[in-house]
């Protein structure tokens, strides 16, 4: 599949987006909500696991050198419970992520909110029911 | 930051909502809940309102489904009973100071210990349920999907092991079920900041279910090892919505980003 991508750092002034909360460890040691991200690429895999659901996705830098991202969600209990299902995500989807990135420099971040190409906007906790997108 | 966490916090307590089946079963002679307007914002039907339940002894029924209710588990020094303070001892001050985020047991899939409050439901069951309790039990989700057990009117063992949750027994004080625990070992932490305790810790929990809906849960924490005088939590539970069960939290399961972790204990 073609990968057609970018990533793009904002300032965190730019977005008004929400941040995770970490049930199970501190968001802040592990992530800089100052350094927003918006990673733009194909998911490789959806983890739909305890403590918490997990996406990847093949991100290319614009040389074109490609990345494949570890994207934390919440714990799939809240999130079930907050619309979204195991079906959410799957590989092959092209979607459009602002993140918080990991303070060590990995290719690491915890995502706000995720853009399907399809229009469906997905955000850390919630998804809208199935009827609207 | 920590406004952030609080809003994500009551986003997935007020949203908690999903369609499975077995409604919160009235007790024996007790009006069923109303059928309450679609919630707000939710997905399903407000949380149920009415009286608080009896059993057909008159014994306040606690059983339910309950979220929230812990102390503050981003620092136990807020959210406390007014005229409560935290004072530390030198040695837990010291210690607290040592500790790292990547070390919070929690964090590491292991309890949560008492009385530090979790995002997760959890289920109040009593036994038997026709009259007074025996035995009630305290399941749940996360984090970790586990359990406690209160042996009411039951005594304490001389010389308990050092465990996660203690050793519980319990009394009613007219409505409020008084739960006194004892034997607790010194691994959990209070909150995300990394307050200390140690095996001397006697907690004393009061739950006080006021109408259907809503419990408030004071537990007071003494610990002569780490605090110079005792101190006491409050939290307000509330029941879930009629069809809101527990879900599987296995949280062992794929516990990654702690090696993304290295930084001191801090709030969330």
């Amino acid at each position: 599949m073609k990968l057609n991508l970018t990533m793009i750092a904002v300032s965190a002034g730019l977005l008004m987006v929400g941040l995770p909360a970490a049930a199970h460890h501190s968001f802040a040691a592990e992530y800089d909500s100052t350094k927003k991200i918006t990673l733009k690429g194909v998911v490789t895999k959806f983890e739909w696991t305890n403590p918490h659901a997990h996406f990847y996705v093949d991100v290319a830098d614009p040389t074109g050198k490609v990345a494949n991202w570890n994207l934390e969600l919440a714990s799939p209990n809240m999130m079930q419970r907050n619309g979204w299902t195991r079906h959410s995500l799957k590989e092959g989807d092209q979607v459009v992520v602002v993140a918080s990135q990991a303070k060590d420099g990995t290719h690491t971040a915890s995502a706000d909110t995720i853009q399907k190409s399809d229009g469906t906007k997905l955000t850390f906790m919630a998804a809208p029911p199935p009827d609207v997108k | 930051m920590r406004k952030r966490f609080i809003a994500c916090y009551i986003l997935a307590v007020t949203l908690g909502a999903v369609s499975l089946a077995l409604a919160q079963a009235p007790a024996p002679g007790q009006a069923a809940p109303k059928a309450a307007p679609k919630g707000k914002g939710g997905r399903g039907p407000a949380a149920p309102t009415g009286p608080t339940p009896r059993l057909p002894d008159g014994t306040v029924d606690l059983a339910g489904v309950w979220m929230g209710g812990g102390s503050n588990s981003s620092d136990i020094t807020k959210g406390l009973k007014p005229g409560s303070e935290v004072v530390m001892l030198p040695a837990a001050e010291a210690l607290m100071k040592t500790r790292r985020s990547q070390d919070d047991p929690q964090g590491n899939c292991l309890p949560f210990g008492i009385p530090r409050g979790a995002p997760y439901p959890w289920r109040m069951v009593q036994t038997p349920t026709h009259t007074a309790a025996t035995h009630i039990f305290i399941l749940y989700e996360g984090n970790i999907h586990s359990y406690r057990q209160i042996f009411m009117n039951g005594k304490h063992p001389a010389d308990p092991d050092p465990i996660w949750y203690g050793h519980s027994t319990g009394t009613w004080d007219k409505d409020t079920l008084v739960v006194d625990t004892v034997g607790f070992n010194d691994k959990f932490w209070f909150d995300y900041l990394g307050h200390p305790h140690t095996e001397q810790l006697h907690t004393v929990e009061r739950y006080m279910r006021t109408d259907l809906g809503n419990m408030t849960i004071e537990v007071d924490i003494n610990d002569p090892g780490a605090y110079a005088k005792p101190f006491t939590t409050t939290g307000q539970a509330r029941l879930q919505k009629p069809g809101d069960e527990l879900l599987e939290y296995i949280c062992q399961e794929n516990n990654i980003d702690l090696v993304h972790v290295n930084a001191p204990a801090q709030l969330p």
